[in-house]
């Protein structure tokens, strides 16, 4: 038997379909609502979009985000239920992307929300969303 | 504290934030002052996208300007990436090879029914028929093939439709391609026309605009055809070759959200028309002008100002380009549809209204907020 | 056969002080006095010119003025004229053209003041649009240098990326 601390067992019995609460900005909104559709079903993977933070486990924040939307994204974020997951999409988040001289966006989410993964792209791929989400449930298996 | 423009006049009012946050608002928020069901006054609250585009422009040269275009309304980018070319070509007096007019009309024709798939999507599950979300999201990824076979990008053509015409040919097989995407939305056009009683009933004699409100309120494309109107920019200033192909402007008299979505199934069959029009006519040649062919960072930008207008899927679209002798444009001032159709349209109609009809009333005047906030 | 756009430009010229000229076809530019900006733009709307396209504000930092430019679309002859105006850029203030083009020009107006600092008199709504606790500067003038802006604010000495750009 091989003995796992608390924390990987609680994980374990909790993550194995994931909820989202999507928190789109602009380029999400284009690339990644397909992912719902017939072509890139997103269910086959037991993943569902649902409308509250509350009932959610992981925050999809995609494209950049200004001044005035990373209030409200903190707010969500603090709306959400433990255990909780961000993920961070597009080059905007990591580097502020193409609009790096711009005096309203952010520059680095990671000073502003805990992001546990980033997905690059400009806008990323739906199969790297998913590639994404395969890596969260292979991390999940190997806590100790 | 929600601030509204006067104070509630009864203690049993009260107000709701249809907020960024809803699953049915998009990245826009509006400040609704209620009593019971029915709406009394909206408030907008923009500002969730502003990047201050029509700076960024003036730090990038010509070139590097075609590449950031297409980010200024994600739903349609080759439109938008063909209208910052057409200022740019006309402030700098370039001329356009014959075959590079051809496909810049034919790509943002695609663009263009690209763009009105997903406002039916939206506009149907904002009513409540989610089976023609789902339809629509499906058909889309045609086009967004052909798009990645002919520019690279799905979604983004990064600067596709560049200043001096296109930046590469069509494939060998592009004409049959297309040909065939033509069919298949065809077949989809056919089944948004089957009457769905939900939609119907919850869309008709909605949010009624007149006429002449809707020009006091500057409303322009489908919304202003769609009171009985029968404007076009393709056809009162043709530019590219819209002078000489044959197309017909649909309009009607009501004015109501009904309306709105029919004329927005009756366009994408004209640009099927136009699409297959400009492949048969289709020329040999270059397509971009040889000063142009290959990339420079900094070319000089006369002095002198121009005034651009086009048809965007969503209305009337402008440039105003400034330039001043040297690599960048001194100002660059974006004329976007939905900064109209978002404030002053919106508030007028909502007014007034059921809070159940709030949605068939927002996704019925097809906003992208990325364009309004630039 | 006179055309549209210079039976236009000759009876503005008669009745007010303007210089202009005609840039091509359906396209008539037009310098005028801000003293005559609300009756020119009245007899302009009476004749046909319903649509106000767009309002913009140009800043010639050189020249020290601020140039405003409105253009309008008529809907029956299919001419767009364009009228500029320019104003002091210390304290620039202007009628607003809000009693003739009503809701169309309050947003337009709202969205200038905002970003360039512009006063419209008459104009009873002038609250903030786009931004949320901003401070500085009105963002768009000329001496607010983006870069800077961002460097100064954003970007980080200590970090080992972001050194190289304060050599």
């Amino acid at each position: 038997m091989v003995k796992r601390s608390d924390k990987a067992k609680t994980m374990r019995k909790l993550i194995k379909a994931i909820w989202i609460f999507n928190w789109f900005n602009s380029c999400g909104f284009a690339e990644l609502v397909p992912l719902v559709g017939s072509r890139w079903d997103m269910e086959r993977f037991g993943m569902i979009v649902v409308g509250t933070p509350r009932h959610a486990d992981v925050l999809f924040i995609a494209g950049y985000q200004t001044m005035k939307s990373i209030e409200r994204a903190k707010r969500i974020y603090e709306q959400m239920a433990e255990p909780k997951v961000i993920i961070a999409l597009g080059s905007c988040t990591m580097t502020g992307g193409m609009y790096w001289d711009s005096y309203n966006t952010i520059k680095k989410l990671d000073d502003y929300l805990p992001v546990t993964m980033y997905i690059p792209g400009c806008p990323p791929r739906p199969e790297a969303v998913f590639e994404a989400c395969e890596k969260i449930f292979q991390h999940v298996k190997e806590l100790k | 504290m929600i601030d509204q423009m006067e104070p509630a006049p009864k203690n049993t009012d009260y107000d709701l934030y249809f907020g960024p946050a809803h699953p049915g608002s998009g990245n826009f928020g509006v400040k609704l002052r209620l009593e019971g069901e029915i709406v009394i006054s909206a408030r907008a609250d923009p500002g969730y996208l502003h990047r201050g585009f029509e700076k960024l422009m003036e730090y990038r040269s010509p070139i590097q300007n075609a590449v950031l275009s297409d980010r200024l309304c994600v739903l349609e980018p080759l439109n938008w990436n063909l209208i910052h070319a057409e200022a740019v070509d006309e402030l700098m007096e370039i001329e356009i090879p014959e075959r590079a007019k051809y496909i810049r009309v034919i790509m943002a024709e695609l663009s263009r029914i690209q763009s009105h798939i997903i406002w039916y999507g939206v506009f149907s599950i904002g009513t409540g028929f989610e089976t023609g979300f789902k339809m629509a999201f499906g058909y889309r990824d045609y086009i967004l093939d052909l798009f990645e076979m002919i520019t690279g990008g799905r979604v983004y053509p990064a600067g596709y439709i560049c200043p001096g015409g296109v930046r590469r040919d069509f494939p060998n097989d592009t004409k049959d391609k297309i040909l065939k995407v033509l069919e298949k939305i065809d077949e989809m056009v056919k089944l948004e026309e089957i009457e769905n009683p939900a939609l119907d009933a919850r869309s008709k004699d909605v949010g009624v605009l007149k006429p002449e409100d809707a020009i006091r309120l500057g409303a322009t494309g489908p919304v202003l055809r769609a009171s009985g109107m029968k404007t076009d920019v393709r056809k009162e200033e043709p530019y590219e070759i819209y002078d000489i192909l044959d197309f017909d402007i649909p309009t009607r008299k009501e004015g109501d959200a009904y309306a709105r979505y029919c004329i927005g199934i009756d366009e994408m069959k004209q640009s099927i028309e136009i699409i297959k029009q400009a492949l048969k006519k289709l020329p040999e040649g270059d397509v971009i002008a040889p000063k142009f062919k290959k990339p420079k960072i900094s070319v000089k930008i006369p002095k002198g100002e121009v005034y651009t207008r086009n048809e965007v899927a969503r209305g009337e679209a402008a440039f105003y380009m400034v330039g001043n002798e040297a690599n960048t444009p001194y100002r660059c001032k974006i004329r976007g549809p939905d900064f109209l159709h978002m404030i002053p349209v919106l508030e007028y109609l909502l007014k007034g209204a059921q809070i159940a009809d709030v949605p068939a009333i927002y996704w019925s005047l097809n906003i992208c907020p990325a364009d309004m906030d630039r | 056969m006179v055309k549209i756009e210079d039976k236009l430009l000759d009876e503005l010229k008669t009745k007010f002080k303007v210089e202009g000229y005609v840039q091509k076809e359906r396209r008539v530019w037009v310098s005028i006095d801000s003293k005559e900006l609300l009756k020119i733009c009245k007899q302009l709307k009476d004749s046909g010119f319903h649509h106000l396209s767009a309002m913009s504000v140009t800043d010639w930092i050189k020249e020290k003025k601020y140039e405003i430019t409105y253009h309008l679309w008529s809907y029956k002859e299919k001419i767009l004229i364009t009228l500029k105006t320019k104003i002091s850029r210390k304290s620039p203030t202007i009628e607003s053209v809000s009693k003739i083009w009503n809701e169309n020009a309050q947003i337009h107006e709202r969205e200038l003041h905002e970003l360039f600092g512009v006063k419209f008199k008459g104009n009873n709504d002038l609250s903030p649009l786009f931004l949320e606790n901003w401070k500085g500067l009105p963002p768009f003038r000329k001496d607010f240098d983006w870069r800077e802006y961002v460097k100064d604010k954003y970007y980080d000495k200590k970090n080992d990326r972001e050194k190289v750009y304060y050599d």
